[in-house]
């Protein structure tokens, strides 16, 4: 359903190869469309260039220039890739020929971006209760995913049973998890 | 020849690995790694670091003390080339110290846990606490030895390549604590190892190619770096007693002060023994070394549990024997003295559960690892490989630990089924 409100807001674009619709911060595929000729796989470089802003989110902070309104351009041989934050949730990623003018891609992305933010729903991340969320994303950043959750239970002494249904979490337990996580990360702050 | 070869020796039957009678495994960089991180996560950076440090430096103080007296090097200058050495030869890295007792500093760029760490997880993760506690350890057992009798000396590491430092930088200072543990030696294990070992199934096979194996080891030593890399792994020669005090002292505080908590330290504890099994066996099989040892690869479950269980015997972990195997269904290893119940019984004594938890992940891994990985194929193993394997806890086995010599028992037996 939601690739099909996808294809009817790209497939008129000239030069435009593919979008895909990726959730932050798992980066995850929630949509995509691509173009009949093209055949690579929308999920993988969905987690690839979900990262790559995440990458970048944490870089504009490291030199104290982050921006909510961040656009990242690679200009690669024979495509144009531009990615662009929707919101806090989504980032859209749109594969252009390499031949496409800019001025016409920067245009298209802009109309495309405010149709996409009419139809992707809200929903999903606010009801998310913190404590999820902190897990969702250490098990998705922490090296050693395959043991996190043990790794996390035996640094807060909460068994992992109760992680393993996080929404019940109380809010001083989800404030140990938040500490387990920036130890194993190595991070100062936990930005979504 | 290692250098310091005429100072090894292989217990009877069992294979272990003593070193001037002080019992000593190889292990590699994925699990010390894991091994260390697992005690930080039950005890927190700081006491982590600190037990990690005392431990080292307590059996290293033995150990560097024994081969000074046998090597007839007693003199501070002596002990510290000597230590230099020795733990370069074992791929621990090399130390460049400085001074004597309570001045000595020291300084290395390529200790293993630092550089090892910095290789693995450098690029993901800010560290933000020193990696180099073995090295403190052995840091402050040099000092020991070289400065006044009796003083008790700790390691700092000052600086850490893990933290993107150029070199990893230590001093020493008094140790304030209280800290009465000791070496076991092997006149003490002697007594938990019996004379006779446990026969199973593919034995004469897995005898000649762990006599094999050993004959390689024998050869083994650390390059210009101090490190041992091999098998697409850094290797370490290493103090059994590390693994085993500071797991069991960190498991021991975990049980009386949060015992919810404690099945998931236990399942780190095995976890390690999936690094294990799967970074060192797996690359051990893959390597062209073995292929010249044993003959081409075949994939086959049968020849992959062969091998692991001869892998298991010639890096010293005990002669592990197949009681039982049904491939891809159940495993049975079954063992009279394995390196961690042997060092629990000299300790503590028997108890009513198992501790050999490094020797109940390598189960569970030989029988994911047997039928799961086309080896034939010669796959990459790498961490993306691996956490599609064993990540989400249920690996769809079963494991039980029927006996165990930490038990009271007669054996170790470690039974992984199917589900």
């Amino acid at each position: 359903m939601i690739d099909d409100r996808i294809a009817g807001i790209a497939s008129g674009v000239p030069g435009l190869r593919g979008v895909l619709v990726v959730t932050m911060p798992d980066c995850l595929l929630y949509g995509s469309w691509l173009r009949p000729d093209m055949s690579f796989s929308a999920e993988e470089a969905s987690g690839y260039f979900g990262d790559l802003i995440r990458a970048n989110r944490q870089g504009l902070r490291a030199v104290g220039a982050w921006t909510s309104d961040m656009q990242v351009t690679i200009e690669g041989t024979s495509v144009l890739v531009v990615l662009r934050e929707v919101d806090e949730n989504y980032v859209v990623c749109a594969i252009f020929d390499r031949e496409a003018p800019l001025g016409m891609v920067r245009l298209h992305l802009k109309i495309a971006i405010e149709q996409l933010r009419e139809i992707l729903p809200r929903v999903e991340a606010a009801q998310m209760s913190k404590g999820a969320r902190v897990l969702r994303f250490i098990e998705r950043y922490a090296p050693d995913a395959h043991a996190v959750l043990h790794r996390v239970a035996t640094r807060t002494r909460i068994p992992i049973e109760r992680l393993r249904n996080p929404d019940g979490l109380s809010s001083e337990e989800v404030k140990s998890i938040e500490e387990a996580a920036k130890r194993i990360l190595g991070i100062e702050e936990i930005h979504f | 020849m290692h250098p310091y070869a005429a100072y090894f020796e292989r217990y009877g039957e069992h294979g272990s690995i003593f070193l001037a009678g002080i019992p000593c495994v190889y292990h590699c960089h994925h699990f010390n790694l894991f091994h260390d991180q697992t005690i930080d996560d039950i005890l927190g950076e700081s006491a982590g670091f600190e037990l990690r440090m005392k431990v080292a430096r307590n059996h290293f103080r033995e150990l560097f003390a024994r081969l000074a007296r046998r090597t007839g090097k007693e003199l501070p200058n002596e002990i510290v080339a000597l230590a230099q050495a020795l733990l370069a030869s074992l791929g621990h890295g090399r130390l460049i110290c400085e001074g004597t007792g309570l001045a000595l500093r020291a300084e290395g760029e390529y200790l293993h846990y630092g550089f090892a760490w910095k290789e693995k997880y450098g690029s993901r993760v800010r560290r933000l606490d020193p990696a180099d506690a073995v090295a403190a350890g052995a840091v402050a057992a040099i000092a020991e030895l070289t400065g006044q009798k009796d003083q008790r000396l700790i390691g700092r590491e000052l600086q850490c390549v893990a933290m993107r430092a150029p070199r990893c930088v230590f001093a020493v200072d008094r140790d304030l604590s209280r800290d009465a543990s000791r070496p076991i030696s092997l006149e003490e294990l002697r007594k938990h190892i019996p004379g006779g070992v446990e026969r199973g199934l593919y034995e004469e096979e897995i005898h000649e190619i762990t006599t094999k194996l050993i004959e390689f080891l024998r050869s083994v030593s650390g390059d210009e770096r101090g490190l041992i890399e091999g098998f697409n792994v850094f290797v370490t020669l290493h103090l059994a007693s590390y693994y085993n005090d500071t797991a069991f002292e960190a498991i021991r505080h975990i049980e009386a002060v949060s015992p919810g908590a404690v099945s998931s330290a236990e399942s780190l504890l095995r976890e390690a023994g999936h690094v294990c099994v799967f970074n060192t066996f797996g690359n051990i099989i893959l390597s062209p070394e073995w292929e010249a040892l044993v003959g081409p690869l075949t994939g086959d479950p049968r020849d992959v549990v062969r091998d692991c269980t001869a892998i298991a015997r010639g890096l010293g972990f005990g002669h592990w024997a197949i009681a039982e195997h049904i491939p891809g269904k159940r495993i049975v290893l079954r063992t009279t003295a394995n390196y961690e119940a042997a060092h629990w019984l000299c300790r503590s004594g028997p108890c009513s559960k198992s501790r050999s938890y490094f020797m109940q992940g390598a189960g569970v891994a030989l029988l994911v690892l047997s039928t799961r990985v086309r080896w034939k194929e010669r796959p990459q193993l790498t961490q993306a490989f691996y956490d599609g394997l064993f990540h989400g806890g249920d690996l769809g086995v079963r494991l039980e630990v029927p006996r165990c010599l930490t038990m009271g028992h007669e054996v170790t037996e470690v039974v992984v089924e199917a589900k």
